[in-house]
């Protein structure tokens, strides 16, 4: 009877001493080792930037046909201002695809022995070849999980207005006509007293409700200003 | 604030003469600074495509309305160019609400003009058999097209819909043109309600160019200069009622984007008109607990699911310019699809493009040489339902799955579009479905003969939904009849595409705002 209370005591702690390592192997993964970005990325935690930063560097490396890379273009920070303008709810749910997606090299790893570190972790060509087992497999929930975060990614690259310069797809400027609807809004925010036409202005300006015809625009037309490339 | 000071009473007489009418006016939530009490002939509850339509009818046939929206009007300085941003500001859940079952985003718009603002402009009249089929299932006997030109006519008219003229349907429409005449496949001009369009390609996001006559530009200041009094910010949260009759409708202020909440609203009315969208107006029902006696609300949720493929072509084709849908073929409709060109941010084409690092920026640099076609289907036996995600909520829950014998409609309308692409010159295609090679080239297409596909081999989107609260002849398998009054209560209809008792087979836009349109002369005759 000893004994056995012997070995049960000796189980108890194996367990736990086990379980503590466990424990602590986990929260060293999930919270540690992460480097300290050069400047914090608002709405992103520092994990969640580094997750970020490495899916937008492996999917958009620099060079190639489009030359900025997925840093160059500041994916990471337009991902923080994309955060914070989603409901709560929602950002939640994102907040925690790029925990999948960070940690689920634990499921489906790297190649490679130390293959089953974290994702951010991962060399840029080990991340794009975590990112293509991702894409091509036969689970359509692991498709999906990929979908969502080249999504996010690639709408921060294309926000970017040098990569859109490189494809000669930047937006053009567009000289709104007044409108019937221009003495009746403000903008979002303002009272009513901001709106910036009077009714007699509007009518003066053309038909209610009509806008004059223009013409299509094409590669000649000058770019937004937004969108210019900046001189130094 | 209490009251409007547009209001010359609680009741006003019907049938004012023209110079009796007042401006009504527009309400925005910086001006909100206390509880909103107002009445009317009739509250409006939904400002897109149909509930502008019954607003400015009524409220031109001399009729006191309010009209409330969730959302804010946007001005062209609110337009944001970033498709993702732009989403999170006009779309609800940011853009990114899903179905559950088959996990599938469809998007619904919170702005003034509802989805017009964010939508293609499409107007599309179905064709007869769809309403004879809508006739003979759902025992409807004064809802066949012919009886719906007439109201068709009037709304074709108002918005000057016209087809897109070649001047701006830019190389990427022309393209799906030329395709189709080489395959022998009838190709029209998309008919679209937009006046000076300048081929921005813009309409997703808001049009700068204010060509677009989004129902903010064009029927809620029609109501307005008719006398309506139009609430932004507002959001209603349930009907109040008195036996079989609603005598008004409550809510609340909403902070524009955050959706903060405010001071509360109510508004008295004779009759209540709901047009908060497929997706919103069951839940209201369901949190008022009214007019589901026949335990149709917020069942036999239907959608457009659409496939797109692109085509990329030897020659620049420069798709950022031209009408966003320029294009379409009503070829297939029997066979269950409808084929048209499209354009969208590019960040938003990207994200379907194979491939990760440098060979994906290969394929990003072949955008500007590339065409698109979707087609959208018409899946009327893959049905689906919204509920509160809890009880008296205004979230929904979808849930939709696709039955499998819509799947080869599917399978279908992406054999025609890869073969419509190569026979307008296309030298490779982007299916972009599981399965499938990332890119064909021309003698690939023999891979999409009689193949079989499981619905998770699709990257699908439908923002088109339908039949919610479905009208029918018997009131017992339908929530309305066929002017939209529900069967349950004496003075309640619904106008928005949750009436349809079935999908259209094209773009619900046009059809909606013809059932408005009827609805609001009917609902004007019982007052």
């Amino acid at each position: 009877m000893r004994s056995l209370g012997y070995v049960a005591e000796v189980q108890i702690t194996v367990g736990f001493a086990l379980g503590l390592a466990l424990s602590l192997g986990l929260g060293w993964r999930v919270f540690a080792g992460y480097p300290r970005p050069a400047a914090p990325v608002k709405g992103l935690s520092r994990r969640e930037a580094a997750l970020v930063a490495a899916a937008a560097e492996a999917l958009f490396p620099r060079g190639g046909a489009v030359p900025p890379s997925g840093l160059d273009a500041g994916v990471p920070a337009w991902c923080g201002r994309w955060l914070e303008a989603l409901p709560a709810g929602t950002r939640l749910l994102v907040r925690c695809l790029f925990a999948l997606v960070e940690h689920a090299t634990l499921l489906f790893p790297a190649p490679g022995w130390d293959g089953f570190r974290r994702f951010s972790a991962q060399g840029p060509e080990r991340r794009g070849q975590v990112l293509e087992g991702w894409r091509t497999s036969r689970w359509f929930l692991r498709r999906l999980v990929f979908t969502s975060l080249r999504a996010i990614v690639t709408q921060g690259y294309f926000a970017d207005a040098a990569v859109l310069r490189a494809l000669r797809l930047a937006p053009l400027a567009i000289v709104p006509p007044v409108t019937a609807a221009d003495a009746l809004y403000p903008p979002i925010g303002q009272p009513r007293s901001r709106v910036r036409f009077r009714a007699d202005q509007v009518e003066v300006r053309g038909p209610l409700d009509r806008p004059p015809a223009g013409a299509p625009l094409d590669l000649a037309s000058p770019l937004h200003p937004d969108y210019r490339e900046r001189v130094a | 604030m209490t009251g409007s000071p547009a209001s010359a009473g609680p009741w006003p007489r019907a049938q004012r003469g023209e110079a009796e009418r007042s401006p009504g006016e527009v309400h925005v939530f910086a001006d909100y600074h206390g509880e909103l009490r107002d009445a009317a002939d009739v509250v409006v509850v939904g400002s897109g495509p149909c509930g502008a339509v019954v607003a400015k009818e009524l409220a031109e046939a001399g009729r006191s309305v309010v009209l409330l929206e969730e959302g804010p009007p946007f001005t062209p300085e609110d337009f944001v160019l970033d498709g993702a941003l732009s989403m999170a500001r006009t779309m609800r859940e940011a853009g990114l609400r899903t179905t559950r079952g088959h996990v599938m985003p469809t998007m619904q718009a919170i702005a003034l003009g509802g989805g017009s603002l964010v939508n293609s402009a499409i107007c599309v009249r179905p064709p007869a058999f769809v309403f004879d089929a809508w006739a003979t299932q759902f025992e409807l006997s004064h809802t066949s097209r012919a009886d719906l030109d007439p109201h068709f006519d009037a709304v074709e008219a108002f918005l000057g819909i016209a087809p897109t003229p070649d001047a701006v349907q830019g190389r990427r429409n022309l393209l799906f043109r030329e395709g189709c005449a080489t395959l022998g496949i009838e190709s029209e001009p998309i008919a679209r309600n937009v006046r000076g369009c300048r081929g921005s390609g813009e309409c997703f996001t808001g049009c700068r160019a204010r060509a677009k006559q989004s129902m903010d530009l064009s029927y809620v200041p029609a109501a307005i200069r008719a006398g309506a009094r139009v609430y932004t910010s507002l959001r209603v949260e349930g009907l109040l009622h008195s036996g079989r009759r609603v005598t008004g409708v409550r809510g609340r202020v909403v902070a524009p984007f955050s959706g903060a909440p405010g001071p509360a609203l109510t508004v008295e009315a004779k009759a209540v008109v709901l047009a908060a969208g497929c997706m919103a107006t069951p839940l209201l029902l369901f949190a008022s607990g009214l007019a589901n006696s026949s335990g149709q609300v917020g069942r036999n949720l239907q959608f457009h699911p659409g496939v797109a493929v692109m085509g990329v072509f030897p020659d620049r084709v420069d798709p950022q310019f031209g009408a966003t849908q320029g294009m379409q073929s009503l070829h297939f409709l029997r066979e269950g699809f409808k084929l048209e060109t499209l354009w969208a941010p590019p960040a938003v084409l990207a994200v379907r493009l194979p491939g990760a690092g440098l060979a994906l920026k290969e394929r990003l640099a072949e955008i500007p040489f590339a065409s698109i076609v979707d087609a959208i289907a018409s899946c009327h036996r893959s049905l689906g339902s919204v509920r509160p995600r809890r009880r008296g909520s205004l979230d929904p829950v979808l849930s939709w799955r696709p039955h499998p014998d819509d799947l080869p409609v599917l399978g279908h309308a992406l054999e025609v579009i890869v073969d419509v692409l190569f026979a307008a010159g296309a030298r490779k295609v982007l299916p972009g479905v599981h399965g499938l090679p990332d890119e064909m080239v021309p003698g690939d297409s023999a891979l999409l003969r009689g193949r079989s596909y499981r619905p998770t081999d699709f990257v699908m989107a439908a923002n088109h939904a339908f039949c919610t609260t479905r009208m029918h002849g018997d009131p017992r398998q339908g929530v309305v009849d066929e002017w939209g009054r529900c069967h349950d209560l004496d003075n309640l209809y619904l106008a928005d595409t949750g009436v349809f008792p079935r999908c259209t087979s094209v773009n619900p836009m046009f059809t909606g705002m013809a059932l408005a349109h009827r609805t609001a002369q009917h609902l004007h005759d019982r007052l």
